[in-house]
């Protein structure tokens, strides 16, 4: 592949290649060459500041101090150069967010990693999946999310529904080959952690044990910070542990990942709540210099209904799942009525059944079309025995003898409001009905408990009750401390809350290192360029997404076991082979204009490049159509799709998928490839008049015929 | 406004008056992309939606500046 050099991509590989070198001996010009990566990483994927060019300056100039150690002094020698020489590059780059030379555009990942709100690199991990190299699968997804056990369980999996291969049929199952991979590492005891960088004996405190704390703490663990997580619960692992039930997540996944990071050193007091037993300036008194906020979201929303506040058997969702999580096994009743039709709705009415709720009802004001819930956690439910009562707007809780007894509500339907095409729930007038209960949990969305932090006076809150923090940094108000997590969206994801930790990580470790913060999200990083698998085009076709098979319905409920059991071996491997690639080809259509309109030939059909208006896609009409010109190869900028001979055939692939593979005709006479058939027809057809054909009885090659020729021109001569 | 489901494609066709709307947004503007989490719990139209845009990352942004794409 030829590229122009871009300077500041070529700073960039230097950078990298001493970093993977062993010429860095010393800490300190290690920790000056990491920030110069970071700094001009950030100038490549154009998210650089004023700020970026003067920092390198300096950065630099206390590099030549190492002058003594030649292989860091030529480093900087060669970046001084670099910055000197190319500065209207590194300007336009920061300026124009743009590189001239193309190449950094090359970076992209693909639309899985991109989507990742923590950045992992999907198509690498797949494609190691595919291969059967499940630790270095997991030690790549680490380098950007500390829990693949987690998320291979409960993840949103937002890269599923950006999937290029869901433009073809399914998106690739890319949350449960995490999981699998995950499991096996453990299981083999291949599942580590990196090594740590030097102790810096700088001191950071994480409040908040839940992804977003402990995304955090990992990260800065590993760059070397003193971390100390205080954490109110009696456990690790936020609403992960205390919301997400056991039956979607056993406590011995989070356990495990849980203690990675103690066995990196990361301090953790928990029982412990921020702003009564430990406060900002106790912390300092300690020697914490930064604080990380990542509380989340953990109070709920009341119904504003009569008979909410009075009666007993009340419960709001997060509370009713932090007790049963906590171990308080006791039915909530027998007839539950669960208020909403979120996931949290959802978990709450699937935990009352397997605590031996006789009938278990989920309320919700809208249709099944507007749940918000995930449609196959709410088919899980239904198959469990939940009744759904849509269009059921709760009014008021009776009770008797001070507990409660039923629910009134009323019918609801859906109408346009005006100025909107959303669709509203309306009460019908007089539609007034009664679901029996004695017990009911609303689940209706959460807030910030922000009480725990009314001491900290500068911090800045948003009228959405969320601490205020830029999204690029986890900045808050207060300089020094920073948020993450749900605190800062609101109630949201876990891999939303990881991305949120890893960048407060990063932006901790920029403060104490005094250099500048980035102006724009991170662009996710590539951590590695696997060779790709070679699969024929109809399998590629044809292989299909697998279920997930199921716990049995009637053990689910009765028992909080595992209700997804898994993908086996065999099915993991041969789904990530479905995965296209899209690190690699990056879509750009120049195969497929090459083919039908210089060529004249349209044998790529590959409908699913575009995003908004995908058309059909079957990598098997190739083999029907393709010539084996080569032209699509020529003009790929990115190798993504290749022409090479292999053996007696030739060979057209598209990031492995096997197009077309024909035969090669060699010469007679010395045996040199002259071409498949196929092509030597389309050449011949090209230029009826001049050449010859290969289905002639004597086949030789261009240059033996000349050869031969000339002979015989020669011997002609001679007899003459 | 629109009511927003898992899935749905959308554009990006303005900026947001809402104050989560941060200067470094208004590069999205002009963006499709597609809804992965519409606010869990609440249908809440003045709640910060989830969406993957093409090409530019995963965000939640205010409702108040996507449209669906047809
Ligand atoms: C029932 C339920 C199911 C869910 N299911 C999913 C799912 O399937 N997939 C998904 O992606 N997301 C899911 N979520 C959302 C997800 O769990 C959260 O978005 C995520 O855990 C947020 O992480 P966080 O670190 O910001 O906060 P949390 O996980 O809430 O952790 C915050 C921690 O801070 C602690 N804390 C709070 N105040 C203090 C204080 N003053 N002092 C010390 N410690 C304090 C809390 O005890 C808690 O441990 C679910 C949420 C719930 C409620
Ligand atoms: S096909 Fe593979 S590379 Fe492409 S988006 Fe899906 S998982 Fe990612």
């Amino acid at each position: 592949m030829a590229h122009a050099l871009c300077p500041v991509s070529e700073s960039l590989r230097l950078l990298e290649t001493a970093l993977a070198g062993n010429g860095l001996r010393f800490p300190r010009a290690r920790r000056i060459v990491e920030d110069l990566q970071l700094l001009i990483r950030d100038v490549a994927s154009s998210r650089a500041g004023g700020e970026h060019l003067e920092t390198i300056d300096s950065l630099l100039v206390e590099l030549r101090d190492f002058a003594h150690a030649p292989s860091i002094d030529e480093l900087a020698a060669a970046l001084s150069r670099s910055l000197l020489d190319h500065r209207e590059t590194f300007v336009s780059h920061i300026e124009t967010q743009n590189c001239a030379e193309g190449v950094c555009k090359n970076l992209v990942p693909a639309p899985c990693q991109m989507t990742c709100p923590a950045g992992i690199d999907i198509p690498s991990y797949v494609n190691l999946i595919a291969m059967g190299r499940d630790a270095e699968a997991i030690e790549l997804i680490r380098r950007d999310n500390p829990f693949p056990w987690v998320c291979g369980l409960v993840c949103t999996r937002p890269c599923e529904l950006m999937c290029v291969r869901g433009r073809i049929d399914q998106p690739v199952s890319i949350k449960f080959l995490k999981a699998f991979s995950s499991e096996k590492a453990l299981s083999d005891r291949s599942y580590r952690n990196p090594p740590k960088a030097p102790d810096t004996g700088r001191r950071v405190a994480v409040i908040g044990a839940g992804p977003a704390g402990l995304t955090a703490a990992y990260y800065l663990a590993l760059k070397g910070y003193h971390v100390r997580v205080i954490e109110s619960l009696p456990v690790a692992g936020g609403m992960t542990m205390v919301g997400i039930p056991r039956y979607r997540l056993p406590r011995e996944v989070i356990d495990l990942e849980v203690g990675m990071l103690q066995e990196l050193g990361v301090d953790f007091h928990f029982n412990t709540r921020f702003g009564s037993l430990v406060t900002m300036d106790s912390l300092k008194e300690e020697g914490f210099e930064a604080f990380l906020f990542a509380i989340g979201a953990h109070s709920s929303y009341t119904l504003g209904i009569p008979g909410e506040e009075t009666l007993q058997g009340v419960h709001s969702a997060v509370d009713f799942l932090r007790r049963v999580a906590l171990g308080d096994h006791r039915t909530p009743g027998k007839n539950v009525i669960v208020i909403g039709g979120g996931n949290v709705a959802i978990d709450a009415a699937r935990t009352a059944v397997r605590l031996g709720a006789d009938n278990v009802t989920l309320a919700y004001r809208r249709t099944r079309h507007e749940m918000p819930a995930d449609a196959e956690e709410v088919e899980q439910a239904e198959q469990e025995g939940v009744h759904l009562s849509f269009l059921t707007v709760p009014v008021e809780i009776e009770g008797d003898n001070d507990r409660v007894s039923a629910l009134k509500c009323l019918r609801a339907k859906m109408v346009k409001r005006d100025g909107s095409d959303r669709l509203s729930p309306v009460p019908v007038e007089g539609s007034e009905f009664f679901i029996e209960a004695d017990a009911i949990i609303a689940a209706i969305g959460q807030q910030i408990e922000k009480e725990c932090l009314t001491l900290i006076t500068d911090l800045q809150w948003s009228r959405r009750n969320t601490i205020v923090a830029r999204k690029v940094t986890m900045e808050t108000s207060v300089p020094g401390v920073f948020a993450a997590g749900d605190a800062v969206t609101g109630p949201a994801t876990v891999v939303e809350a990881i991305g949120g930790g890893k960048r407060a990580a990063q932006a901790i470790d920029r403060y104490f290192e005094g250099i500048p913060q980035p102006t724009l999200p991170p662009v996710p990083r590539r951590r590695a360029r696997t060779e790709w698998l070679d699969i024929p085009a109809a399998s590629r076709m044809t292989l299909r997404r697998p279920e997930m098979p199921l716990l049995s319905t009637e053990r689910r409920r009765i028992t909080f076991q595992q209700v997804e059991l898994g993908y086996s071996e065999n099915t993991t491997r041969e789904e990530a082979r479905r995965c296209l690639r899209c690190d690699i080809c990056l879509r750009c259509g120049t195969c497929v204009r090459v083919c039908r309109d210089q060529m004249g030939i349209d044998a790529l059909q590959l409908g699913y490049f575009d995003f908004d208006n995908p058309g059909p896609t079957d990598f098997r009409i190739t083999e029907e159509r393709c010539v084996l010109c080569g032209a699509c190869a020529a003009n790929c900028p990115n190798d993504a799709i290749r022409m090479e001979d292999r053996g007696n055939e030739r060979i057209l692939s598209l990031c492995g998928t096997i197009l077309n593979r024909q035969p090669l005709i060699r010469c007679q006479s010395c045996d040199a490839v002259i071409g498949p058939a196929r092509y030597l027809d389309f050449v011949q057809e090209k230029t009826r008049s001049v050449s010859r054909s290969h289905h002639d009885t004597d086949v030789r090659c261009n240059a033996c015929v000349r050869k031969d020729a000339a002979h015989s021109k020669a011997d002609n001569i001679a007899l003459r | 406004m629109s009511q927003f489901r898992k899935g749905q494609r959308i554009e990006v066709y303005r900026k947001s008056d809402d104050e989560s709307w941060e200067p470094y947004m208004n590069t999205y503007i002009g963006c499709h992309g597609i809804v992965t989490d519409p606010d869990t719990v609440i249908n809440d139209p003045d709640a910060v939606i989830e969406v993957s845009l093409d090409g530019h990352g995963t965000h939640r942004l205010p409702q108040d500046c996507l449209r669906p794409v047809p």
